[in-house]
């Protein structure tokens, strides 16, 4: 593996990049092209972590080899070898690639308390890509049998332990090291294998953590402190060290990993944590923020960037196939309904439901199938993302600063740093987004789940191509940086949406396009409207919103701003915000296909979907 | 030429004489006083709260262009002998209290400080004794038209006679009337000028009764988040970390003063929660009953934490009961030991700044609560939260959510907004009033002012 440092970015023309999936690798090839980096050639294969190759190089080499069959350039040599470096017409000058195999990294975070030492615990193990299991803490109403019997039930790749400022407590840290450490969990890979434990603890604690971790069975770590002080967090020396103790025992007890990791030139990532990565990269670059979406058949992964600070969350139990069933019961059948415009009850809906949960896998079949799946996904990502705004707070039991003009207006602590007015790139990943058969319902799903407010840019991972560039960035960020905006992202358009509630039918706000050159008009309350403007296009929009909604510059202020069009163009949406259906089926019907037919949702759409009225 | 002015110097002369005649006659009429009113009486005024009489009487018989108007005279008889002996202790020291007041008003000193104060004071410069007025003392004049005057002001439960006397247009006072037999002023079983007040609470009463009921049938009852309360957890957690103690200060009154029963309320979720966290928890007390109640609270807290071992009582304790004693204490505990996070709850003086300048010092979190306005600014500036009064006192529904604590607090919210919408009106009306300069609206501004909201 060459250092990241080592290697000279103006050189590379060729790069291949593979992301190991549970069930398959990916791998997409860039080439400098006229001076600038693009993805050429893509290939999959199925990943070879299990019987019978269980060998995970197999899938990365069987990826690599469908790239060099569809590009026509040599990437393996004989001895099934990645070529390097490349020359004109063979091999690659940079390889890296990034790992989801068997579950990801799977970890159990501790602290003192759980809003405070445990929730920076969960958050930087969460920001390094992992899965986190369970968090323990003092407070988390539980006894400590029943802590321990959590423990021991979980088989976890590693624990990080926090707890306790700097020169602050040190018994309930100690404490909780003594309930993980009788309570011996086993690791998920490898019988002689010693289970790393990560304390990002009180300084003053680590001569105790280090006599209770010291009767063998634990490789322990010691970084510095999470929370030095309750005023600051301190992410960056764990999450490194998620990452070192990641290569150094989980890939390295992982089939085949060992040689996957020497022929690397960066270091291989956890697929959530390379995502995060590239966000945090173009938020930074370009100065904005941004919200990123997976949603796959078990999780949803969120991630955000709101002014710099990166917070990513999993949400273990939505999901659009195994996880169905818990998104209807978490979302109520009512609520999914609500984005039904057919003739459909609820006993039909739970009917298809569990249709879902006997073949978890399948896909639509029909526009009316394809209907229900996107309700579902809707509510899903509503879900996650409120989880998510829940999460992404700021930092509790900080001491405030206050003057007499706080006397009614006296905020706390743990506000969600999450302001849909602020956010400014809305980008999505997962079948049910990436695969929807028209970009408008794309749009759509993210528009109806997220409620961006202002002006936001929507857009769509091609073929989840994140993670690769979330790696690539680590070595070679301008090529990442290129990729992202050129291959990676489509575009899907821009949304306007009014902040705000009024009366159905009063004016919302008024646009026009490039002074009125392509378009103007006004948006009544619960109106949407489409607007094209095509890829790579773009155009100055100017907005007055009516009195009481806000587009941005204030309520009832007028805002200038050059808006960017995509491949559905430009969503006028003033349906308001927080967004409200009718609760009357009959209403709430009628208000969904007013939208469909506003954006054109589903096409050429046939007045009767299997023998129902639409 | 003589004789003409013989005959003209006759009727000259007859002239002189005639004026002369008339203008003795006016000097005679000038002198003369006026007549006094006649048929004089007085009565005490019906439903009322006491304090004014009635005095009426047939007008003077003195042409009303000769008069000028009546005072109207009253003379303090005194004390009724039975009233006399019901005179008791505890209307001097409502006296005393009203006196500690004004002092507190001005130096932000403890009520039990202020007394001691006003002893001093009054040892040393003692109060000269009052003489009860034995003339006639004038209550006003009114106009020559008027045959009927409210005497106000007076003491309740006194012996007064009245008089009247004519005033004539040249300033010339007639003899008084006989007297008034004695009248006092006493105050009706009901007061109908306090009507408004019984129909408010009837209202108010109704309206929490209403609430309580649909509380208890399960009706949601949304109380908006309260900053200080919801930042409890927070303080507390914060203490955990850092290792350190939390302090709770359940002012300096004691159990007869509602802010300070108010306090120990909060205090039970405070230390439910540090049982919880395991963190210390720290009470000194200024009074020895808080400190009783504050342990009882704690102790049963640990209980409900299921934590009863870690209950420690030596760690709830009485101090003194001089105000700035214990200020000194406290303060020089929290430099010391500086705990984590500080609470401050209860009725505060002077003492508020100092303790939550001090606490600020040492880095806690710190949550205030008082219903002392005076002390409002201080806690706002130096503390992190502060319930400011209605809050504090709404602290015990929102912690507990009982529906009969939630739905009493819905029902005195519609007290609350009663009085808002009357002085919206008021306002409005006043205004009005004041651009228009209509008698009609000031009598409706005079009403409300005076008998709706004064009552």
């Amino acid at each position: 593996m060459t250092p990241p440092s080592q290697i000279n970015t103006d050189a590379v023309n060729v790069i291949l990049a593979t992301d190991c999936g549970s069930t398959t690798t990916k791998a997409i090839m860039i080439e400098k092209v006229d001076g600038t980096y693009r993805q050429t050639h893509r290939g999959e294969a199925p990943t070879t972590v299990e019987e019978p190759f269980a060998n995970v190089t197999v899938g990365v080499i069987n990826a690599l080899t469908e790239i060099q069959e569809v590009s026509g350039r040599r990437l393996i040599d004989d001895e099934g070898h990645i070529i390097r470096p490349a020359t004109a017409d063979a091999g690659c000058d940079i390889y890296i690639s990034t790992s989801s195999a068997g579950g990801g990294l799977q970890m159990m975070v501790a602290g003192v308390v759980r809003e405070m030492t445990a929730a920076s615990a969960k958050r930087a193990a969460l920001g390094a890509g992992a899965i986190v299991m369970d968090t323990i803490a003092a407070n988390d109403r539980r006894r400590p049998h029943e802590q321990i019997q959590r423990i021991r039930e979980l088989r976890p790749d590693m624990v990080l332990i926090s707890g306790g400022t700097d020169g602050g407590d040190t018994k309930k840290v100690t404490e909780i090291a003594e309930l993980i450490a009788p309570a011996k969990p086993r690791p998920r890979f490898g019988k002689s294998y010693e289970l790393p434990i990560i304390f990002a603890g009180n300084t003053d604690t680590r001569p105790e953590i280090e006599r209770v971790f010291g009767e063998g069975g634990f490789d322990l770590k010691i970084t510095d402190n999470l929370r030095p002080s309750l005023e600051r967090e301190n992410l960056g020396p764990a999450r490194d060290m998620i990452h070192d103790v990641f290569l150094e025992h989980v890939m390295a007890h992982a089939p085949g990993y060992d040689t996957l990791m020497s022929i690397t030139d960066a270091a291989i990532m956890p697929t959530p944590g390379a995502v995060g990565d590239i966000l945090q990269t173009i938020a930074k670059g370009r100065g904005i923020n941004a919200v990123g979406v997976d949603i796959g058949g078990a999780t949803t992964d969120v991630f955000s960037v709101f002014d710099g600070t990166f917070n990513r969350t999993v949400s273990a139990n939505l999901g659009m196939s195994y996880s169905i069933s818990n998104v209807c019961a978490e979302a109520t059948m009512p609520k999914i309904l609500r984005w039904v415009h057919l003739d459909m009850d609820e006993r039909e809906l739970r009917n298809r439901v569990k249709n879902k949960m006997i073949r978890p896998t399948t896909i639509p079949q029909s526009l009316e199938a394809l209907i229900f799946e996107q309700a579902v996904a809707r509510e899903a990502l509503r879900l996650a993302y409120q989880q998510h705004k829940e999460f992404a707070t700021t930092l509790k039991g900080v001491q405030q600063q206050r003057t007499v003009g706080d006397t009614f207006s006296q905020e706390a602590g743990g506000e969600t740093l999450v302001d849909n007015m602020k956010l400014d790139l809305l980008v999505a990943s997962g079948g049910v987004l990436s695969h929807a058969p028209r970009m408008h319902q794309t749009a759509m799903l993210l528009i109806d789940a997220f409620e961006p407010e202002g002006i936001t840019e929507l857009a769509k991972d091609s073929i989840f191509m994140m993670p690769h560039l979330g790696v690539l960035s680590s070595v070679h960020p301008q090529a990442a940086m290129e990729v992202f905006e050129k291959d990676c992202l489509v575009y899907l358009g821009t949304c306007v949406a009014a902040k705000g509630l009024g009366k159905p039918g009063k004016t919302c706000f008024s646009w026009s396009l490039d002074s009125g050159a392509k378009g103007s008009g006004s948006m009544a309350f619960g109106e949407l409207q489409l607007i094209e403007l095509g890829v790579d296009e773009t155009a100055e929009l100017e907005v007055k919103p009516a009195r009481g909604f806000d587009l941005g510059a204030g309520p009832g202020k007028a805002l200038t701003q050059k808006i960017r069009g995509g491949t559905v163009g430009v969503i006028l949406d003033a349906r308001g915000r927080s967004l409200s259906l009718p609760e009357e089926r009959s209403a709430c019907r009628a208000a969904v296909s007013n939208a469909i037919e506003a954006v054109d949702l589903y096409g050429d759409q046939p007045a009767k979907v299997d023998g129902r009225a639409v | 030429m003589l004789q003409m002015k013989k005959r003209n110097t006759l009727p000259a002369l007859a002239c002189a004489t005639f004026a002369v005649l008339v203008s003795l006659l006016a000097a005679s009429v000038e002198a003369a006083p006026p007549e006094p009113p006649t048929n004089l009486a007085a009565i005490d005024k019906p439903w009322d709260g006491g304090g004014v009489v009635f005095v009426t009487w047939d007008a003077s018989t003195t042409p009303i262009d000769q008069l000028q108007g009546y005072e109207i005279l009253a003379k303090d008889l005194g004390q009724t002998p039975v009233e006399l002996a019901d005179q008791t202790a505890e209307q001097a020291d409502l006296e005393a209290k009203d006196q500690t007041e004004t002092i507190l008003e001005g130096e932000g000193v403890a009520p039990q400080e202020a007394r001691q104060r006003a002893r001093i004071a009054e040892e040393a410069d003692p109060a000269v004794p009052v003489v009860e007025p034995t003339t006639w003392q004038s209550l006003g004049i009114i106009s020559a038209t008027e045959t009927s005057y409210e005497a106000t002001g007076l003491e309740k439960d006194r012996q007064y006679i009245f008089t009247v006397r004519s005033i004539g247009s040249d300033k010339s006072l007639s003899m008084m009337t006989t007297p008034t037999e004695p009248v006092v002023p006493e105050a009706a079983w009901f007061n109908l000028s306090k009507l408004p007040l019984l129909i408010a609470l009837c209202v108010i009463s109704f309206a929490v009764l209403l609430f309580v009921v649909l509380a208890r049938g399960g009706m949601p009852m949304n109380i908006r988040t309260i900053a200080g309360l919801k930042a409890v957890d927070e303080a507390v957690g914060r203490a955990t970390e850092m290792g350190r103690s939390i302090l709770y200060i359940n002012g300096i009154q004691d159990m007869d003063d509602l802010q300070t029963v108010a306090g120990v309320t909060v205090l039970g979720h405070v230390s439910k929660t540090a049982a919880e966290y395991d963190a210390k928890i720290e009470v000194p007390t200024s009074r020895s009953l808080v400190m009783t109640a504050a342990r009882e609270t704690v102790q049963s807290s640990y209980f409900s934490a299921g934590r009863p071992d870690a209950y420690n009582p030596d760690l709830i304790y009485y101090v003194t009961d001089e105000q700035f004693g214990f200020v000194a204490y406290v303060s020089g505990m929290m430099t010391r030991e500086k705990p984590a996070a500080c609470f401050y709850m209860g009725s505060f003086f002077a003492e508020s700044l100092i303790l939550a300048e001090t606490g600020n010092s040492v880095g806690a979190i710190q949550i205030a609560g008082t219903a002392n306005p005076s002390q409002l600014p201080f806690f706002v500036a130096a503390c992190d939260y502060t319930l400011i009064g209605e809050e504090f006192f709404a602290a015990s529904a929102y912690l507990s959510g009982q529906p009969d604590q939630l739905g009493s607090l819905k029902g005195q919210d519609i007290g609350k907004m009663l009085a808002g919408l009357f002085i919206i009106v008021g306002v409005v009306l006043a205004t009005i009033q004041a651009i228009t300069g209509s008698s009609g609206l000031e009598d409706a501004v005079n009403y409300l002012k005076e008998v709706i909201l004064g009552s």
